[in-house]
């Protein structure tokens, strides 16, 4: 007998720690012979070390069915390796567990020893058949002479009913009787399995509550005691009476057991349970709290984080109990142990509000930031480390900041505290607009995309800020030490593409357009990722645009030089991006240059008119078809590149208004895009439902614009636009081809075996008579329009005065703006409660005139008026945060890589 | 119910792992996970490990919604590690990682990380005696103890009657050929553990 028993193996691994991997092939290649010995000692010892090295990481699936044998061995010292073996190796797809139905069968009605052995085995590798064919073995067990067995019997049939429901209805009246077992184990053993069937579907359990509530006044078991306090707390939710039978013994335990774990269960229970309500419920809540922040004080850690655990539960019924400890709960933040700080930060966030939303946000900014001084202390703290060589204590306070993935976690915990319920918490969005930059600043991780999204949200949705986020945004762009490192990790460099976007599209704000254009289009903007250069060149040609059409408007024959000069840059610049690897880099540079060469060329042939005889004079290149005596005076290519983007204006679209776009009439959803090719029509016919889409994507734009200047072309490139345009000038003719070839084709369709014909009538016309259900609030007591603002849809004057104590307040367009002819809102879209943002006149200092706010008409085929409309806030749930803010960046016609 | 127990030591050596609920992890990256994040944490912070990296793990038992707790202790060199659900109380489990080490030293009789090491077979045992199938079975270590030395006993005449020759020390189970305890490690052990 030279074979090694597991001893040696573990010696042999402990004296090869170099070479272990060979020595473990050698050892695998020894048991692979020994587990097909003939002699059951010898098979048990390999499986004995084979489940040792299954813990190494060493695979032992192989042997499964050698580990089916040493289980079956009538010997308890082989039977329990084996068991162990499968209880370490096995899992639910183990095809040899099929063999062991019989071996369990017998196990479990053998000697008190194995039915130990068995049923712990068997509740570690039950499978739904084996739970199926071994409830009744089971169950059986449950009335075992040894108390012993009961226990484990009781244990074993929360598996049985786990993975096989249908046992229940018997098993439960068992299990029950278990309850009044004279051995305590076996009782607590049974509260245990109840409290997990309990939380599964606590309505089933419901009509233990007796024998429980009895069990909990006369038990003393602390262990027992928790799990019954527990399953109550599953139970209270369901059966209401519950909570006044409780109150009493628990407010009870609470002030009388010398044990913190009970006590802290109880109180978790109260609140969890819902027996907080009431007055009562209030004196209950009251001493709850007052509870867990003395656990809060407490030394042992420990105890400060379950408090954290169950406050975060309290907060959402009685936030007024929590705020008192709120700067407790504050310190807790910076407390040198992550667990604890991640709990804090949970808590927090369900303590935010509209008055201690800045505050908080201010820390955890500060979180971050100090990180970023820590890499580099002063000289006397680097001084004072040396001398004392007790740096410890310092270094470890902000040593969970120093993780990136807290890091991020904190990054993410700010937004979302701040985006949560569509800003409802933020009062100054001009506050919120700098924390983003500041976030981008110093996250140094991997949030640059959800910053990004936020900064277009908020420009997009709060005119209000938009001239500031302008400001902040041109500041990022020309920031030349964030452009350089872009490139690194956790730079946030996405949050240039939301910088180019709002300076792109909010040109208008823009103090010295000219000056960003050279920003936008410096070379060193290649180092970025392609998807943001394509946004830098689209904001370029936009500013252009907006400048030019600017200096148009005051035109000065002086300016004559710095626009040639300005072409010519933005030309030069844009043709080094027309070599661009990526196409839509590529594309937009070649539209610019297009663009630019016309501008150019218009330039050229510009001459200044000093005197009126000089119009015989006239530049041939006047191609624009108008009279000679309305000929402007400055080049009219100016003119040329600004209609082209701000035709319309952006607006957040609501989320549900792709699906509140009525289906015109016609058109059927569920016809073929592309027929099986069994179909014997021509390609003609068959193009046409692709045909029918597409003016109903254009409806939306289309929508619009009625109520626009009619000059301006539609926001998309221009092939896409004389496509559009053909398709959309469908004649009637082409209807009434169309229906009948529809008609020809379902008659058709209606005898092949192969196709499902639609008998039913057309899709029911949509109700229209239910649109008082759209939340639509009109508020009357607001501060007349400055007719100055008439018709301009920018802010008139920039502020000049410094930021005032009390910040304005803003609009936000909450609800994102609605097709014009939208179906009734679905019921999901209840006006909310909560009292919104409604507009006071700000202090005289703040006297931002308040924009023009688009009114979206529900009526059918009501254009929408240029005349500046009374301000409406539209209150409606949006329907989620995320689709919210990703439709703040949608192009209301269509996708956003049209921009 | 409690999902994993795990016992590694302070290099992150696993020295016993026993999984109560599927994983759909290895085993082996989750203990190295834990033993990073746990191994860093100095012995005054709480017993409750929650970082962001372990939040994907957590957040895993789907069931409803409710998160995973990673609860551990230390003693000496190793690291005990219960892997458990919100049905189970937090301070419940840690007073039950203290029964199980509780019930090692008697088995051991001053148990060190070695006896784990070559009978790690008779720490399951043992560790079959606490809990089954993911649920507590008793609590009492007095009760476990003389469980414990029950299926000890069995094994040992079972053992016995198939090897008459044998001096009862070898072979497959049984407590090992006179290992001492050279560490007498569990010095840091805890008193009072009812008083919470």
């Amino acid at each position: 007998m030279w074979e090694r028993t597991l001893q040696d193996l573990i010696r042999g691994l402990r004296a090869n720690k170099k070479d272990e991997a060979k020595f473990i092939a050698q050892a695998v290649d020894e048991i692979r012979q020994e587990i097909r010995s003939k002699d059951m000692e010898l098979k048990a010892g390999a499986v004995l070390k084979l489940t040792y090295l299954d813990m190494l990481g060493y695979d032992m699936s192989w042997a499964s069915f050698h580990v089916v044998e040493v289980m079956s061995s009538p010997r308890i010292h082989l039977k329990s390796v084996g068991y162990l073996g499968a209880s370490q190796s096995f899992d639910q797809d183990t095809d040899v567990l099929m063999l062991t139905t019989n071996l369990l069968k017998k196990d479990l009605t053998s000697k008190a020893e194995d039915v130990a052995v068995a049923l712990n085995g068997f509740a570690q590798i039950v499978t739904p058949d084996l739970a199926r064919d071994l409830a009744q073995d089971v169950i059986k067990m449950l009335t075992h002479s040894r108390a012993q067995i009961r226990k484990r019997a009781v244990l074993a049939l929360f598996k049985v009913l786990v993975k096989y429901p249908e046992a229940t209805p018997h098993a439960m009246t068992r299990l029950r009787e278990r309850l009044e077992d004279s051995d305590p184990g076996v009782v607590s053993a049974t509260v245990n399995v109840l409290c997990e069937l309990a939380r599964r579907n606590p309505q089933d359990y419901l009509s233990l509550a007796p024998q429980l509530f009895h069990l909990m006044t006369t038990s003393s078991n602390n262990w027992m005691l928790i799990k019954i306090i527990k399953l109550f707390g599953t139970l209270t939710p369901h059966e209401p009476r519950l909570v006044k039978k409780l109150q009493p013994p628990i407010s009870d335990l609470i002030s009388t057991t010398p044990a913190i774990s009970l006590l802290y269960e109880c109180v978790h229970t109260c609140i969890i349970g819902g027996m907080l309500q009431g007055t009562t419920g209030n004196a209950l809540a009251r001493t709850c709290v007052t509870k867990l922040a003395n656990f809060l004080q407490d030394t042992d850690q420990n105890l400060k984080y379950i408090a954290l655990l169950a406050l975060v539960k309290i907060v959402p019924t009685h936030p007024y109990l929590v705020a008192e400890y709120q700067d407790m709960i504050m310190s807790s933040i910076n407390d040198q142990d992550i667990s604890i700080r991640m709990r804090a930060l949970d808590l927090i966030s369900a303590m935010a509000n509209r008055d201690n939303l800045q505050s908080i946000v201010q820390q955890l900014l500060s979180h971050l930031v100090r990180n970023e001084s820590a890499p580099l202390p002063s000289a006397v703290q680097s001084l004072a480390q040396h001398t004392t060589s007790a740096p410890a204590s310092t270094r470890l306070v902000n040593a969970p900041s120093q993780s990136p993935a807290y890091r991020l976690i904190l990054a993410q915990r700010i937004l979302a505290l701040c985006s949560q319920g569509m800003y409802e918490n933020v009062t100054d969005f001009e506050w919120y607009l700098s924390v983003l930059v500041d976030l981008a600043y110093i996250a140094s991780a991997d949030i640059g995309g959800e910053i990004r999204d936020q900064l277009v949200d908020v420009a997009a949705r709060v005119r209000g800020a938009r001239r500031y986020a302008v400001q902040l945004m041109v500041k990022l762009l020309c920031d030349d030490t964030f452009l350089m490192h872009a490139g690194e990790e956790g730079s946030c460099a996405e949050v240039l593409w939301a910088a180019a976007w709002i300076c792109g599209e909010y040109c208008g704000e823009l103090a010295e357009p000219q000056k960003l254009l050279t920003y936008l289009l410096q070379p060193k903007v290649l180092s970025l990722s392609s998807d943001i250069i394509a946004v830098y060149l689209q904001a370029a040609i936009k500013v252009f645009g907006s400048w030019t059409a600017e200096l148009a408007d005051r035109w000065d024959d002086d300016d004559l030089p710095k626009v040639r000069n300005t072409v010519d840059t933005v030309v030069e610049r844009a043709s080094e991006f027309a070599s661009n690897s990526d196409i839509e880099v590529q594309e937009r540079a070649a539209n610019i240059l297009q663009l630019l060469t016309f501008v150019r060329a218009d330039l050229n042939v510009f001459r200044p008119k000093v005197e009126v005889g000089f119009e015989y004079d006239e530049p041939e290149a006047s191609g624009f078809g108008e009279e000679a005596s309305a000929e402007p005076r400055f080049p009219k290519s100016l003119c040329l590149v600004r209609p082209l983007f701000d035709a319309y204006e952006l607006n957040p679209v609501a989320a549900v208004a792709q699906e509140s776009v009525p289906v015109p009439e016609g058109l059927d959803l569920n016809a073929w895009v592309v027929p099986p090719p069994k179909e014997d029509v021509t390609p003609l016919q068959e193009a046409e439902p692709t045909g029918e889409t597409k003016p109903k994507k254009l409806k939306k734009g289309k929508g619009k614009d009625t109520g626009a200047k009619g000059k301006g072309k539609k926001r998309k490139d221009t092939e896409d636009t004389g496509d559009t345009l053909i398709e959309s000038v469908e004649t009637a003719e082409d209807k009434a081809e169309r229906e009948r070839r529809k008609a020809e084709r379902l008659e058709r369709l209606r005898d092949d075996p192969y196709y499902l014909v639609d008998d039913r009538a057309a899709r029911p016309k949509i109700q229209q008579d239910d649109l008082d259900s759209i939340p639509v609030v009109r508020l009357d007591d607001l501060p007349p329009l400055p007719t100055g603002s008439a018709g301009n849809s920018r802010l008139p004057s920039l502020r000049s005065t410094p930021r005032t104590a009390t910040p304005p307040s803003y609009m936000v367009d909450r609800v994102g703006e609605m097709p014009a002819n939208a179906r009734p809102a679905t019921p999901l879209q209840e006006p909310t409660p909560q009292s919104l943002s409604t507009v006071s006149a700000g202090n005289g200092a703040v006297s931002a005139p308040l924009p023009s706010f688009p009114v979206y008409e529900v009526e059918d085929d009501i254009p929408r008026t240029g005349t500046p409309s009374p301000i409406k806030v539209v209150r409606a749930k949006k329907k989620s945060k995320k689709a919210g803010s990703s439709n703040g960046k949608k192009r209301t016609t269509d996708s956003t890589s049209t921009q | 119910m409690i999902h994993a127990v795990l016992i590694f030591n302070t290099s992150g050596v696993a020295r016993l792992t026993k999984f109560y609920t599927p994983l759909r992890q290895s085993a082996e990256t989750l203990v190295q996970k834990i033993f990073a994040l746990v191994s860093s944490r100095s012995a005054t912070l709480c017993n409750f490990l929650d970082a962001p990296e372990l939040e994907s793990f957590l957040s895993q038992s789907s069931d409803d919604g409710d998160k995973l707790r990673v609860v551990y202790r230390n003693y000496a060199t190793l690291y005990f590690v219960f892997i458990v659900d919100s049905v189970e109380s937090e301070l419940g489990i840690l007073d039950l990682i203290q029964v199980f080490v509780e019930s090692l030293d008697r088995a051991f009789e001053n148990v060190c990380e070695l006896d784990l090491v070559f009978h790690f077979d008779e720490a399951h045992h043992i560790l079959s005696e606490i809990i089954q199938g993911g649920l507590v079975l008793e609590t009492n270590v007095e009760e476990i103890d003389s469980a414990v030395q029950e299926a000890a006993k069995a094994r040992k005449e079972s053992f016995a009657s198939a090897n008459p020759l044998s001096l009862g020390s070898s072979g497959v189970g049984g407590r090992g050929s006179g290992i001492q305890t050279p560490l007498g490690w569990l010095t840091t052990k805890l008193t009072g553990v009812s008083a919470r």
